[in-house]
C-alpha cells in the first residue's frame, strides 16, 4: 500500500480496486484524524501545545494561572511564578476631594512604585503628603530631606510626598518607593523624587526635591492615604505599581 | 447648607471606586493635618525670620554668607 509523504498515512495504490475504495478512504481518515488529535491535545480555553519526544505528538500544556509565565524546566516549557524585575500596574486613580485613599493593596509584591502626575491642590504652593494604612496616631510618620544627615525623629501623623505646587499649572511628578512594604518584622520606609511647579513662575520649578520618610510599625502596608498639606486635591493622576 | 469634605476610596484588588462625605472622625483628622501644616509653616517662617534678624546683627546678606561658608 502507498503512503503519504510526511505522517505515512495508508492511502490506495494505483492499481487498487474502486470497490475497495471505502474501505481505504475510512482508512485514511480514521488515520487523518489520529494524527490530527495527536498534533491537537488542547482541551480547554487558553492551553497550548508542544511537541514530545515522540513524532508527530504534541503534548497538552494547560493554561497557567494569573500573572504566571512561560519558563522551561527538565526540557519542556512550564508555567512558573514570574521572576524579578516586573514591574505591575496595580491602580490608576484621579486626585480629587480631600484625600484619595488606595485601599486593599495587594499583599503579593516586594515594593511598591507611587507615581503622581501632573496633580494640582486648591491652594498654592501646597505639599502632597500621605499616610499609611490609614494611621493617624501621633509620632508614627517622619519625612525630610535626602541631603545631608538629618535626624529622624517620628513627630507627624503623616509624611510629606512632593515639593511644592502651583494651583494652576501642573507639570508636577512624583516617583515613591516603598520598600518590603508587606514584611510584618521592621519599620517601613520610602523615598522619592519630585518636581513641582513654582507659584509665582509657573514655567519655573519650586523644588526638585529629594525626600525619604519612615513608618514605625511593622504592619504590612494595606492602604495609602494621599491628601494636601493644605486644602483639597484639584486633579492628578496617582498609578501604583507592584515590583517584583 | 455647610458642604462636608469629600473622600475617595479606592479598592485596589477590585477597582471599585467610593467617592463618599468624610466621617465626624475623618473631619476632625484633616483639621489636625491642617493645623500641622500651619504649625510647620509658622516654624519655618520663624527660623527664616531668627536667620535674618542674625545676618542683619553681624551686617551680611545671605548670599554673601554662602559666599563665605562655600
Amino acid at each position: 500500500m502507498a503512503t503519504t509523504t510526511n505522517y505515512g498515512w495508508t492511502t490506495p495504490d494505483d492499481t487498487a480496486l474502486v470497490k475497495d475504495g471505502a474501505s481505504a478512504i475510512r482508512t485514511l481518515g480514521t488515520s487523518v484524524d489520529t494524527t490530527t488529535k495527536n498534533l491537537n491535545p488542547e482541551t480547554t480555553l487558553g492551553d497550548i501545545a508542544y511537541r514530545s519526544s515522540t513524532s508527530n505528538v504534541n503534548t497538552r500544556l494547560g493554561i497557567g494561572g494569573t500573572g504566571t509565565v512561560l519558563t522551561v524546566a527538565g526540557g519542556v516549557p512550564t508555567w512558573a511564578t514570574a521572576g524579578g524585575g516586573g514591574l505591575t500596574l496595580i491602580s490608576t486613580t484621579t486626585l480629587t476631594g480631600a484625600s484619595v485613599t488606595l485601599s486593599s493593596i495587594p499583599q503579593t509584591y516586594n515594593h511598591l512604585q507611587l507615581i503622581v502626575q501632573n496633580w494640582i491642590p486648591v491652594n498654592d504652593n501646597a505639599n502632597l503628603r500621605f499616610r499609611f494604612n490609614a494611621d493617624s496616631t501621633a509620632s508614627r510618620h517622619v519625612s525630610n530631606s535626602m541631603i545631608g544627615d538629618v535626624a529622624s525623629s517620628f513627630g507627624s501623623t503623616s509624611a510629606q510626598f512632593s515639593a511644592q505646587q502651583d494651583n494652576g499649572t501642573s507639570q508636577a511628578l512624583i516617583v515613591g518607593n516603598v520598600f518590603n512594604y508587606t514584611n510584618t518584622t521592621t519599620w517601613k520606609f520610602y523615598n522619592v523624587h519630585a518636581i513641582g511647579n513654582n507659584s509665582t513662575t509657573t514655567t519655573e520649578a519650586n523644588y526638585v526635591t529629594i525626600l525619604q520618610g519612615a513608618y514605625n510599625q511593622t504592619t504590612a502596608i494595606s492602604s495609602i492615604e494621599l491628601f494636601a498639606n493644605t486644602g483639597n486635591l484639584t486633579s492628578g493622576t496617582v498609578l501604583l505599581y507592584g515590583v517584583k | 447648607m455647610t458642604t462636608k469634605p469629600q473622600v475617595k476610596i479606592v479598592n485596589c484588588e477590585t477597582g471599585e471606586e467610593i467617592v463618599r462625605d468624610a466621617t465626624a472622625a475623618e473631619i476632625a483628622q484633616i483639621k489636625v493635618d491642617a493645623d500641622n501644616a500651619a504649625k510647620a509653616k509658622a516654624e519655618a517662617e520663624a527660623k527664616e525670620t531668627a536667620k535674618s534678624a542674625i545676618l542683619d546683627r553681624i551686617g551680611l546678606t545671605a548670599d554673601e554668607l554662602k559666599t563665605i561658608l562655600g
